[in-house]
């Protein structure tokens, strides 16, 4: 792999600068718009994918889906990257980094700032944050449902959408009220864009600690149970149901669903045509409430051959500390049973992408009792890892994966009448003559999670001492360098 | 590894029995006595003593047993030797002579132990020591009364005390074996 | 199940956070240990020089005068030196975090910590920062393991070293309650017919934990049963245990009122006359008579409610001069 730009002047460009020249031979590619894969070679020449060639026969010989791949830069559709407000714990500038890094050429990010992002003004500040970074990372941004996502009025909503928001969430929080989500719904659907959900009925979760289960009964942690994920499913679906009688345009993407329950009835929502979409993290695709009381097995892992979950202390698999709080999450880990539907969901196309709910957090607020600790994850870099080690446990097609990460948030973006055919939307395949926005990463190069691996001020992940696969090698934004590893070989 | 045989069961007969003769002699009489064998094996041979005093002198004088774990100087040994094994004194300490029984004399620490908890449970007249082998090398300024065997030793070596109800025979052995812990080495005392 | 068993060569705790990690031996060994240290309880000198000059230093999170007492009795027996940390008069109040809090403790030479905490998984926490030993005096809903090995060490006071297949029934609120919680891992540990009863809003959860426990895949720890029955719980048993009732609970709407509950689920004469002949009532304190026990009832000749308190100091006593004298290389890896 030749460096990117050093045939011209013998000196890599710096992140942010355009790549004049970049070219991969025999690598693998994944194009999850065709849905093809295999061996293949790119050339990148100012910015531009010049040419995706996809190699036969003998010129194939030799290359596996094992090394080094290609795919289209991912889509993150939830992310918070702290700005404004909370900079201790995130900045536009580092969480684009840490994107870069996870192999994320566009972010989403929520609303849920100090300042909330409730009006045009607040906008125009992470788009200029970002352009001091001087990273090519796409931003993009929600707008809060409600002002400062108080659930009492409705934000900004126009404005914001002449400002240039992707939808509008007041995550973090569930839209308060079924009343105020039905005028959210109607209102936004009028401007043709979504509100993006987090589904959370707060009456059963006050207080609650963990999932509630056979591991928090046995931890003494405050249960949270599937109930508060399903009743505000519930509530949002017959809300939807209503509005679109009104408003045909509106639309309802709930995020980070976990539990089989709550996923079933999206299932049965699309099914009887209702337009709503959801999507699925790593954690809890992966990670379960066992991790709490210690255990470090993948979800796959901790389930019987009949998928009842296994019990981590009749298996001994209780290898680490319990209540680490770089698990405390909104929504909790859940069961192997759950994660196991999540899978199955994202399998099956009720979950159209994988988002990962990038939460970064302080030492401060992590280094507490679990009980006080901040709900939260910091995932943009762990997220391609993860998604690979199924890929490597045999329950996920690599291109399946891929497309997780790429063509299906897309395609989520696509289904709002606003955003049809303008950039956001965008199909994010290997396109010959469109802007290079691409990720290398080496299938089979471990890399370990440490503090000082992760490019994200926020520390607070699960992973942490453990190697993942799919070390990320080069990400290329809108034609510039977004990442570059610094170990990087040559790779033939 | 050689195991040195240095007294034999009849041997440590005859040294109890010289031993009990020794403690009356000295207290010109058996009035006021107790003895108080401290755990393990001072407790058997305590008792021992009791019994040959009261052969050559018709009385049997009171036995205690003493467990000087809570009084040792060494908290490290607990995590090896957490056991304790019991203190019964079933008599009033106040104004009594009492005699120490232990098997091995060697470092002093044991018996400044015991002279602690003793003097926890009341007021003695008089603490006096009687050991079956005295092995050398005092850390504190300890002697006995009454000694069955002065056995030199260096400290390497392990002395091995056999007694017929714990060990199911009677013999004392050295044996050369270098033991780095502490344990060990407190176990010989 | 347990079987005869010879008690543990060794300590190997560095801290002892909840009973789930000790193995029936090692419980075997703690009673053990227990014993000679009511003996010392019972001398003239009620005291050891074994913990002399070590610190043992008590950091309680929430108000408790008789567990800090009992945990200060029984440092003094054993000539440690005691300081207790009340966080109502501390720094905590000033918003300082349990992290900076065990740092300067530990900075103070505290060598024992001895905490209790109102957030479940906080010992765990000091544990990983603080290079001593922990003690956990109770924490949050999920483990008091000085509250059950002192239940474990009464009940085989009274009733016998074999507590295999004798019926123990534990009436309260079970949800909230990290001495039901550590009674679980103890009693079915140690063999017993554990019933643990309750109103229906405060056994949530606990069925399923039986359940998952009642096919033996804890090794040394079988099922038990849940019900909410009272009379069914208490027929024929060997021990009942009453748990205090919270006023909270009323506001959390789960219980109409303490009056209700004193009425469905309350020992009272009656009900404590449905237990075995020579059956005794504990009760871990600080009780609320008339509600979850009758006066009369706590004050009985069956009543061991004092000497559970007793035994409490003897069993502390026996859990500080173990940690205090456990070997580094002898130490389990912690965190545990």
């Amino acid at each position: 792999m030749s460096e990117p730009g050093a045939s011209r002047n013998g000196v890599g460009p710096s992140v942010g600068e355009l790549v004049e020249r970049f070219e991969l031979e025999k690598a693998w590619l994944v194009d999850p718009i065709s849905g093809r894969e295999g061996p293949g070679e790119i050339v990148v020449v100012d910015g531009i994918l010049e040419s995706v060639n996809w190699l036969e026969g003998a010129e194939a010989d030799g290359v596996t889906d094992k090394g080094v791949v290609v795919a289209p830069g991912f889509f993150d559709l939830h992310a918070h990257f702290r700005e404004p407000g909370f900079e201790d714990a995130e900045t536009v500038a580092s969480g684009s980094s840490a994107a870069a890094h996870g192999g994320y050429t566009s972010v989403a990010l929520m609303p849920n700032t100090q300042p909330a992002l409730d009006e045009p003004g607040a906008l125009e500040r992470i788009r200029l944050a970002s352009r001091a970074s001087g990273s090519p990372v796409e931003i993009l941004a929600f707008g809060a449902v409600s002002a400062n996502r108080a659930g009492e009025t409705l934000s900004a909503m126009g404005e914001l959408a002449d400002a240039g928001v992707l939808g509008y969430s007041d995550d973090g929080a569930p839209v308060r009220t079924g009343k105020l989500m039905r005028s959210a719904l109607l209102y936004a659907g009028m401007l043709g864009l979504p509100i993006v959900e987090h589904a959370e009925d707060l009456e059963f979760t006050s207080g609650a600690e963990a999932h509630e289960g056979y591991v928090a009964s046995i931890m003494g942690l405050a249960g949270w149970p599937s109930a508060a994920e399903v009743n505000a499913v519930s509530r949002d679906l017959a809300v939807l149901a209503d509005a679109i009688k009104d408003e045909p345009r509106a639309r309802l993407h709930i995020t980070h669903v976990s539990t089989a329950e709550a996923l079933d009835l999206v299932r049965r929502a699309k099914a009887a045509g209702l337009p709503v979409t959801c999507d699925v993290t790593p954690h809890h695709l992966a990670l379960t409430d066992e991790w709490i009381a210690g255990a470090r097995r993948w979800a796959w892992d901790a389930l019987n051959q009949d998928g009842t979950s296994r019990d981590p202390w009749a298996d001994s698999a209780l290898t680490a500390g319990p209540y680490n709080t770089s698990l405390r999450v909104n929504p909790p880990l859940s069961t192997p049973v759950d994660a196991a539907a999540c899978l199955a969901a994202l399998l099956d196309g009720t979950a159209s992408a994988v988002v990962t709910d990038h939460a970064p957090h302080t030492v401060v607020d992590k280094e507490v009792e679990f009980g006080k600790a901040a709900n939260g994850i910091s995932g943009i870099e762990t997220a391609l890892g993860v998604l690979l080690e199924l890929v490597d446990a045999g329950k996920l097609p690599l291109v399946r994966a891929i497309a997780a990460l790429t063509t299906g948030p897309a395609s989520v973006v696509a289904g709002w009448p606003a955003r049809t055919a303008t950039a956001a939307a965008r199909a994010r395949g290997l396109v010959e003559g469109a802007s290079a926005d691409l990720v290398v990463f080496d299938r089979t190069d471990r890399w370990k999670v440490t503090e000082e691996s992760l490019r994200s001020k926020g520390k607070n992940s699960p992973l942490l001492g453990r190697e993942l696969p799919g070390r990320v090698l080069l990400t290329i934004a809108a034609g510039r360098l977004a990442y570059q590893d610094a170990e990087a070989d040559d790779a033939e | 590894m050689t195991d040195r045989q240095i007294m034999t069961g009849d041997e440590i007969r005859r040294a109890i029995v010289r031993i009990s003769h020794e403690i009356v002699e000295k207290q010109a009489g058996t009035q006021g006595l107790a003895l108080v064998g401290i755990q393990r094996r001072g407790v058997p041979l305590a008792q021992r003593v009791a019994d040959a005093i009261a052969e050559h002198e018709g009385i049997l004088l009171p036995v205690g047993a003493l467990d000087i774990t809570f009084y040792r100087d060494d908290l490290s040994l607990v995590a090896e030797q957490p056991m304790v094994k019991g203190t019964d004194l079933p008599f009033d300490l106040n104004g009594v002579t009492v005699v120490v029984v232990d098997d091995v004399l060697y470092t002093g620490r044991t018996v400044r132990a015991a002279m602690d908890a003793l003097i926890d449970f009341g007021r003695p007249r008089a603490i006096r020591l009687a050991v079956l082998i005295d092995r050398g090398h005092r850390e504190l300024p300890i002697r006995a009364d009454h000694v069955g065997k002065n056995v030199p030793t260096s400290r390497e070596e392990i002395v091995h005390v056999h007694v017929a109800e714990i060990d199911g025979s009677d013999e004392v052995t050295i044996s050369r074996q270098i033991r780095t812990t502490e344990a060990a080495e407190a176990a010989d005392r | 199940m347990t079987t005869a068993t010879t008690p543990a060569a060794t300590w190997r705790h560095r801290h002892l956070i909840d009973v789930d990690v000790l193995t029936w031996p090692e419980f075997e060994l703690i009673m053990r240990v227990s014993e000679e240290m009511k003996g010392i309880l019972a001398r003239p000198i009620r005291k050891v020089p074994a913990l002399n000059g070590r610190r043992v230093t008590t950091l309680f999170y929430e108000a408790s005068t008789r567990t800090r007492v009992s945990f200060e009795a029984a440092a003094r027996n054993l000539s440690a030196d005691v300081v207790s940390v009340s966080t109502a008069t501390s720094s905590v109040t000033k918003g300082e975090s349990l992290v900076d809090t065990v740092r300067t403790l530990e900075a103070l030479g505290a060598e024992i910590l001895v905490m209790r905490h109102a957030v479940s998984g906080a010992p765990y926490l000091a544990a990983e920062i603080f290079s001593g030993h922990v003690l956990n005096g109770g924490d949050g809903w999920h483990a008091h393991p000085t509250q059950a090995l002192l239940d474990l060490y009464t009940m085989r006071e009274k009733l016998g070293h074999d507590l295999r297949g004798k019926k123990v029934a534990i009436v309260g609120d079970i949800l909230h309650s990290r001495v039901a919680r550590s009674n679980i891992w103890s009693l079915t540990a140690a063999g017993a017919d554990l019933w643990l009863c309750g109103p229906a809003t405060l056994l949530r959860g606990m069925d399923r934990w039986a359940v998952a426990w009642s096919g033996g895949a804890i090794p040394g720890h079988g099922r038990f049963n849940v019900t909410s029955d009272v009379n069914a719980a208490v027929k024929d048993a060997d021990v009942v245990m009453g748990l205090r009732i919270q006023r909270e609970r009323m506001q959390g709407g789960l219980l109409p009122s303490l009056r209700e509950y004193a009425a469905r689920f309350g020992l009272t004469a009656e009900r404590v006359a449905l237990t075995k002949p020579g059956a005794i009532v504990m009760h871990p304190g600080p009780m609320n008579e008339g509600v979850e026990i009758a006066p009369d009832v706590a004050v009985s000749g069956r009543s061991v409610i004092l000497d559970q308190v007793a035994n409490g100091v003897a069993v502390r006593m026996a859990l500080l001069y173990l940690l205090a004298g456990g070997h580094e290389a002898t130490h389990v890896e912690t965190v545990r």
